[in-house]
């Protein structure tokens, strides 16, 4: 039974997990800052997971009725609620009315703790350039009821799917900004990083392209894609990831296309003076700022 | 009088090592066909100082590193493409993890540029090139490099380009040149114009090592090692090989005072201490050799 609505249920909260990390060091990373677990208390079968919803309230609410109709048990977003879009607030009602269980993306904790950027690492000037320009509107126009709201998100969760152990990070386990594209993360790094995780599934998000790996050893890492801008494919839908863990099966991973009312949103865009060029990707399909971090593959797919 | 204790900012600091994020290979030693004025390990044609790496060697360093979950792997040198085993080297490395080859361009004909299109095609992971020009200027450019490299390192950029692989053109802040500020923008409109139409563009600052040892003065403290975060520093998640054993970073590589191990990556997973006045740089600037 789908649980809209519903408060999040009672969860445990874990001292932040480091692992390698020491601390011969004064100097405190803004991700350690606060970042806790928590650990949701029942299993699961089925789950909705999205990412990178990027102020796009119309592509969530229409993800949010996607899911609605496919018997979920719950409801998760991994982080990153504001950037690129308008009117960062408007976001915030919609994923508390469906009970959407939030984890804490390297933009809401930029956001949420008045860092001076956002934190994505760009040295592309132009790429800064563009990043500047989301970041100084996002921060001004998020209330500060919101950016508290963001500051308190957890940096993971964990859950039981099946009988698989997940956990939810936003960048990687080992780091809220750390990409993972397909082209550029080796099965033995997936396998190290669950290793780590003591988990069978890591589920993650902030490079903005959907992908999935299945190891040999059947544990799985799957990069469920955002919904707050289309993912460089030409096409102007948006994806989340359906999970489902049924007895005796192997974990099902469906990605699951939503079309939204794009051309509201860019309207929306333009009339808060937002840089053409993000404008230009919701209506094309097409990246067209902030492509410094693809890796070749990735880039070669797109147009710019 | 009692003796008193070494003071404390004689002794080096070491970053903590987080995880291995990539792995350098510096197959060719310090074998090149170019002799860079900035070069960080002096390399040139003549009498390299660092031996090339022998091809089973560099298999089973990429081995080890994928065991140990490495992100990624660099080739580097000396100019890569003169290793007479690179193209399968590559191949192997590709298998396991994303490889990036750190090139100036000058040995990627036609027919080699099929060839890297090709492996990339059918590997497994993302193929990078990373193709070094130092200025926009021709003339400024080759006196850095050596005459001709500007012409070279445009045509190889443009063969890569044209078969898809988008290769990232490299540069170093050199002194001589009017770097800094415009740099890159003077860079991309520099392979815009040459119909270079998804130009990337990295810049590195200037190492005072190799050929220009004794450029920058001064050394990281414990003190000054506490206002950063560590985590930027290559030192923290990258290692170097080259024949000689496992070094602590890309820019060190083949220097006896940087080698951590002879025979095991894995034993240099530890704290390296940061014993150079190159290691200032990327304390001040939090550079990275890497492509991101």
């Amino acid at each position: 039974m789908v649980e809209w609505g519903a408060p999040t249920p009672p969860s445990v909260r874990h001292a932040p997990a480091q692992p390698g990390r020491s601390s011969t060091s004064r100097f405190v990373q803004g991700s350690e800052r606060g970042v806790y677990t928590l650990t949701e208390s029942r299993p699961f079968r089925r789950i909705a997971v999205f990412g990178g919803v990027y102020s796009n309230a119309h592509a969530l609410a229409a993800t949010l009725a996607d899911a609605r109709g496919r018997d979920v048990d719950a409801v998760f977003c991994l982080g990153d609620l504001g950037a690129f879009g308008p009117h960062p607030d408007r976001v915030f009602p919609l994923l508390h009315d469906a009970g959407v269980r939030v984890i804490q993306g390297n933009y809401d904790q930029a956001i949420g703790l008045g860092h001076p950027d956002c934190g994505c690492g760009y040295t592309d000037p132009r790429d800064n350039h563009f990043a500047r320009l989301s970041y100084a509107y996002t921060l001004s126009r998020t209330s500060t009821e919101n950016r508290h709201r963001m500051a308190a998100l957890p940096g993971h969760r964990r859950l039981t799917l099946g009988e698989s152990r997940a956990l939810l990070c936003h960048g990687s386990p080992r780091a809220i900004s750390e990409f993972l594209w397909e082209s550029t993360t080796p099965d033995g790094m997936v396998r190290r990083l669950l290793d780590h995780a003591e988990a069978e599934l890591i589920l993650c998000t902030h490079s903005g392209i959907k992908w999935h790996r299945r190891l040999v050893d059947g544990r799985h890492l799957v990069n469920v894609g955002v919904i707050g801008r289309p993912e460089n494919d030409g096409t102007t839908r948006v994806w989340y990831t359906l999970l489902t863990a049924e007895p005796g099966r192997d974990l099902e991973v469906e990605f699951v296309p939503v079309a939204y009312d794009h051309e509201t949103l860019a309207r929306e865009m333009e009339a808060e003076a937002l840089p053409p060029e993000f404008v230009q990707t919701v209506r094309t399909g097409w990246w067209t700022t902030c492509l410094e971090v693809l890796p070749a593959r990735e880039r070669a797919r797109g147009r710019f | 009088m009692d003796t008193p204790a070494p003071a404390a900012h004689l002794t080096p600091p070491a970053a903590p090592f987080r995880h291995l994020t990539a792995l350098w290979v510096q197959v060719t030693g310090t074998y090149c066909n170019l002799q860079c004025v900035h070069c960080i390990n002096a390399s040139g044609p003549r009498d390299p100082w660092l031996a090339p790496m022998d091809a089973e060697a560099v298999r089973g360093w990429v081995n080890e590193a994928a065991g140990l979950g490495v992100r990624e792997i660099y080739f580097t040198g000396g100019e890569p493409f003169l290793h007479p085993e690179m193209l399968p080297l590559l191949e192997h490395a590709l298998a396991r993890a994303p490889t990036t080859v750190l090139t100036n361009g000058t040995l990627i004909d036609e027919p080699m540029a099929d060839r890297l299109a090709a492996l990339a095609v059918r590997a497994r992971y993302s193929l990078e090139l990373r193709v070094s020009l130092d200025d926009p200027d021709r003339e400024r450019n080759d006196a850095i490099r050596g005459r001709g490299a500007f012409e070279r390192a445009l045509r190889a950029i443009r063969r890569l380009e044209a078969r898809g692989l988008l290769p990232i053109l490299t540069a170093t802040e050199v002194e001589s040149a009017p770097a800094g500020d415009g740099l890159y923008d003077r860079l991309r409109r520099l392979l815009l114009d040459a119909g270079v139409s998804r130009p990337r563009v990295k810049i590195l600052p200037l190492f005072p090592v190799g050929r220009v040892a004794g450029h920058g003065g001064g050394m990281v403290t414990a003190e000054m090692l506490e206002r950063i975060d560590p985590a930027r520093l290559q030192c923290s998640d990258s290692r170097a090989v080259a024949a000689g054993g496992v070094y602590v970073c890309p820019i060190l590589s083949g220097l006896p005072q940087a080698r951590m191990h002879a025979s095991s990556l894995a034993a240099t997973l530890t704290p390296a201490p940061l014993s150079h006045p190159a290691c200032l740089v990327c304390w001040r600037t939090g550079a990275s050799c890497r492509n991101g």
